[in-house]
């Protein structure tokens, strides 16, 4: 899937205070078990709905990493470029259940024009509008050509 | 309560070889199929070939973490370069903190990763809470 050349920012153009394009992800049960696969992280907790009861879990809650994963596609889908997030992080601040939708949203609130570096803030909500990634930061660098 | 003299413990795993399939069947777990030229891995493909570490942390029968009730709190990253197929990183995990507060168990965990020449690839902390069962 390749993008439209025209959409992705230039570090010129891009204010403080802009809000990135939100993406918008559902989680299922079937991609639970594949990010448990392609991850290696097979916690039962995210596999065994009995055995996610039995440690008191309303059943197989996603990886928060898989949540995470979202908030750092919001950055990547916006930038058209994997390679400029210098920093990323974010607290878990919510369970995710299969069946939920997400919305991955990020506000541009910082730029330094010599260092040619920006920060994006960022946040998932899930269908309530509850917060389940809070106080997501992504340092964003335009300085290096990161080598190919 | 997690005992506190595992604090400083360290992990390391085998080299973990990057490959294509690898970061292509990352993408479609995540649902990120974009690319534009030379594949390159999404940023939290981090946790893939630092998993070997965290395992070894989650499955370590002396320190005996109570995974069942682990749930992961807080997540930072530092990237130093793209990761392509054919890299090879080596991750080393650390435990740097294990903390009670209000009832609740905190472990902190930290992952190097580096590339054969010993250069940074990432680094990565994690944050786990224990629930009290």
């Amino acid at each position: 899937m390749s993008r439209d050349p025209s959409v992705v920012p230039t570090f010129e153009r891009i204010q403080v205070g802009q809000s990135l394009p939100e993406l918008r992800k559902t989680v299922t049960v079937e991609q639970i078990r594949a990010y448990a696969e392609a991850s290696g992280d097979r916690n039962p907790i995210h596999l065994d709905d009995v055995f996610a009861r039995s440690v008191g879990l309303p059943g197989v809650i996603a990886h928060g990493m898989l949540t995470m994963a979202f908030a750092a596609q919001l950055v990547t889908d916006w930038l058209g470029d994997r390679r400029r997030m210098a920093e990323f992080h974010g607290r878990f601040s919510g369970m995710v259940l299969p069946g939920d939708e997400l919305r991955c949203t990020g506000t541009v609130v910082a730029k330094v024009a010599d260092a040619r570096r920006l920060t994006v803030e960022l946040r998932v909500e899930n269908q309530k509008g509850e917060k389940v990634f809070n106080k997501g930061v992504a340092e964003v660098d335009f300085a290096t050509e990161k080598e190919n | 309560m997690t005992d506190p003299r595992f604090v400083g413990r360290r992990y390391e795993s085998a080299p973990f070889e990057v490959t294509e399939a690898s970061i292509r069947e990352f993408m479609q777990a995540i649902g990120d199929l974009a690319q534009d030229g030379e594949l390159v891995a999404p940023p939290t493909y981090a946790m893939v070939y630092g998993s070997g570490p965290i395992w070894q942390l989650w499955s370590d029968q002396e320190v005996a973490l109570d995974v069942a009730h682990l749930v992961h709190a807080e997540q930072s990253f530092r990237f130093h370069r793209p990761v392509q197929p054919g890299d090879r990183i080596t991750a080393e995990g650390r435990i740097t903190a294990i903390n009670e507060r209000a009832g609740m168990e905190f472990v902190t965990f930290e992952l190097a990763a580096s590339d054969p020449a010993g250069r940074p690839v990432s680094g990565a902390t994690a944050l786990f809470i224990i629930r009290k069962p």
